[in-house]
């Protein structure tokens, strides 16, 4: 970060989606690790509190997590120091950081939206990027997350109506909360799953067009897991861990240049829906 | 037809009851009293089979017990001003069939003689509730093909409520557009009965019919967990087999479904993660009920290959019994969700309806039993 002299507000980036194993966790540990590599200060953030995954992709035991800073803020108030608890992320000279979930179900049960927000106000102050994965659902938590994000990705797969059902009534939901069209970014996750769904007709009813596209890659995803080494720092190249790279590259608005007259369907589209909803 | 007798200690109310059961077709009023004794010492003349009986201000339990002892064969429906959950299962557990809100019409007496006479001698409801650590466990799937090889098994009735209360799926699953969901029946709750209940159920086959779930995320707010619990027992009354469906996780809506449940089933999609993980810390919660070993089931789906080892292998890295293992059938099961066929689309010869019977059969506790008919 550049000295200056007031404080500054490193960018929170929060990954939503309402539909469930969509890729939240392996995207945003890979963005963690790309903005990481590239000599960011990144704290990625576990807020899937019951059954977060973050740890268990990047083979991490933390000895502390979130449930530990909301003890330290009931005791100690304001001089409670979040960045004592987190968990560092070593590969191959990339660092970066984790707020691990809760490892017990009671206290991740019992973690309040307040704590976990003043936390991430806490956590960007101290670093460029603070990335959240979160769980599929409108909670109290996640609605003041995307209230306060810089950015929300809004994950999303195209595999069976069901899905496409609710990443509708996300969508809308979204809408309602009127963010700017430039916070709310809708990625496609596994793009070539088999289906008879086709993707014109997703974005057709969406009413938006999606920003980035990452392929299926199971095999890769899967092993990944397995090796706790996310794609992006990984020696060999895969298709998804290049697309993965592409969309750090996009989000801090290296190289890619946006056209403004990228997504004129899309204005289109919401005018439309509102007179029609 | 139903040889009905009306006890009824309000002389306006016996009055108007009297109009309505005589107005009612497949209904005969052979007898009526005004007074418990009476009915107890002279109605056995009139051999009726259908005892109409005011339990509002008295001792149901024990007055239940002494009709019971006189007409033994007769089937008692118990009349309150108002639903009571608590009431209502004592008065079942006392031996009456089910419980009717006066003055009622004459429709609502037919419904509520169909509805709690069908559940046949064993009365009481199996209430199983499909719980899941994460979404994606494929437990809607799954519910939905539980229920109709239920109703196709036992003909008896069967319900689902779809309490994934953000993002259910029922509705899709079943093409069904309903009027009423799980959010008007929670807003009319306080003023319904079983019987008054049904009608917010839609039906999708013979047998069977769904609560479906709230259209709109944020409609969450209008189904409090109280009343979301009366819906539940009233619901019991209702059906043979009532199927739940909770959202993901432990929140007030999953908790308050599993407490009231006779069986809650774990589920998890295997996806090469962390699921087996899971479902050993959400297993260590339920761990607190004295029971759980009888009352918590573990289910795989999407098993490959689903066979028996996978199902013993399983088991051992869960270290607990793995009650049921549904095999991968993604374009079966996305085609028929797709096309809202749920309840016809999937074979009943195909390996997940197989599973599923498998399921249904231990359930319904036939699992163990030598089948004489060839069919």
């Amino acid at each position: 970060m550049l000295e200056l002299e007031k404080e500054v507000n490193g960018v929170v980036i929060t990954f939503f989606s309402t539909a469930s194993a969509v890729g939240k966790t392996l995207i945003s540990c890979n963005m963690a690790s790309e903005l990481a590599r590239q000599g960011k200060s990144v704290c990625l953030v576990d807020y899937d509190l019951q059954f977060g995954d973050v740890c268990n992709y990047l083979q991490l035991l933390p000895k502390n997590t979130i449930a530990d800073v909301q003890r330290g803020f009931t005791l100690q108030g304001d001089t409670c120091h979040v960045e004592e608890y987190l968990t560092p992320y070593e590969y191959h000279g990339v660092l970066f950081y984790v707020m691990a979930a809760p490892k017990k179900l009671e206290e991740a049960y019992n973690i309040k939206a307040d704590y976990a927000i003043k936390a991430i106000r806490q956590l960007r102050q101290k670093f460029d990027y603070v990335i959240v994965d979160t769980t599929s659902m409108f909670s109290v938590l996640n609605l003041e997350l995307l209230d306060m994000s810089t950015i929300v990705t809004f994950l999303g797969i195209v595999d069976f109506i069901p899905t496409i059902k609710n990443m509708k009534i996300g969508s809308n939901t979204l809408n309602e909360l009127n963010y700017d069209k430039q916070k709310l970014r809708l990625v496609l996750n596994r793009s070539n799953a088999k289906t008879h769904i086709s993707l014109d007709d997703v974005e057709t009813l969406l009413g938006e067009r999606f920003y980035h596209i990452l392929p299926n890659d199971f095999r890769a995803a899967s092993q990944s897991i397995k090796d706790g080494i996310p794609l992006v720092l990984k020696q060999e190249h895969t298709e998804l861990g290049e697309a993965l790279r592409d969309l750090v590259m996009r989000y801090t608005n290296q190289g890619v240049q946006e056209f403004e007259d990228e997504y004129p369907e899309e204005v289109k589209e919401s005018w439309l829906s509102r007179i029609f909803s | 037809m139903y040889r009905v007798m009306l006890v009824e200690r309000n002389r306006l109310m016996l009055e108007k009851l009297t109009q309505v059961v005589q107005g009612t077709n497949g209904f005969e009023l052979v007898a009526r009293y005004q007074s418990v004794s009476d009915a107890l010492g002279q109605g056995t003349i009139f051999n009726p089979n259908l005892i109409l009986l005011d339990i509002e201000e008295q001792n149901s339990v024990a007055l239940i017990a002494d009709f019971l002892k006189v007409y033994p064969k007769a089937s008692i429906l118990c009349m309150g001003e108002k639903w009571k959950a608590e009431s209502a299962s004592h008065i079942v557990q006392a031996g009456a069939r089910g419980y009717i809100i006066k003055p009622f019409t004459g429709v609502e007496l037919q419904e509520a003689v169909d509805t709690f006479l069908k559940l046949g001698t064993e009365a009481g409801c199996e209430t199983l509730v499909f719980f899941s650590p994460k979404g994606k466990s494929g437990k809607t799937t799954l519910i939905a093909n539980l229920a109709t090889a239920l109703a196709r098994k036992t003909h008896e009735q069967v319900g689902i409520i779809d309490a994934d209360l953000q993002f259910g799926d029922m509705s899709v699953f079943f093409n069904l557009a309903p009027k009423t969901t799980i959010v008007e029946a929670a807003r009319d709750v306080k003023f319904l009965s079983p019987v008054t209940l049904h009608p917010y159920f839609m039906p999708v086959m013979q047998n069977v019919s769904v609560l479906c779930g709230t259209a709109t995320p944020n409609l969450i707010d209008k189904v409090s967990i109280r009343r979301f619990e009366s819906i539940i027992s009233m619901s019991r009354s209702l059906f043979r087999y009532l199927l739940i469906d909770v959202p993901p996780g432990f929140n007030p809506t999953s908790i308050a479904a599993a407490e009231q449940s006779s069986t809650t089933f774990l589920v998890s999609m295997i996806n090469d993660a962390y699921e087996i993980d899971h479902m050993k810390r959400a297993l260590e919660i339920f761990q607190d009920w004295e029971d759980y070993q009888e009352r918590v089931k573990a289910i795989f789906t999407r098993v490959e290959p689903c066979n028996s080892q996978s199902q013993q292998e399983l088991a051992r890295k869960l270290g607990y019994p793995v009650t049921a293992i549904i095999p991968n059938e993604y374009s079966i099961v996305s085609d028929a969700a797709d096309n809202g066929k749920m309840a016809t689309d999937i074979r009943p010869d195909s390996p997940l309806a197989q599973s599923v019977d498998r399921l249904a059969d231990e359930i319904t506790g036939r699992g163990h039993r030598i089948r004489w008919s060839v069919s």
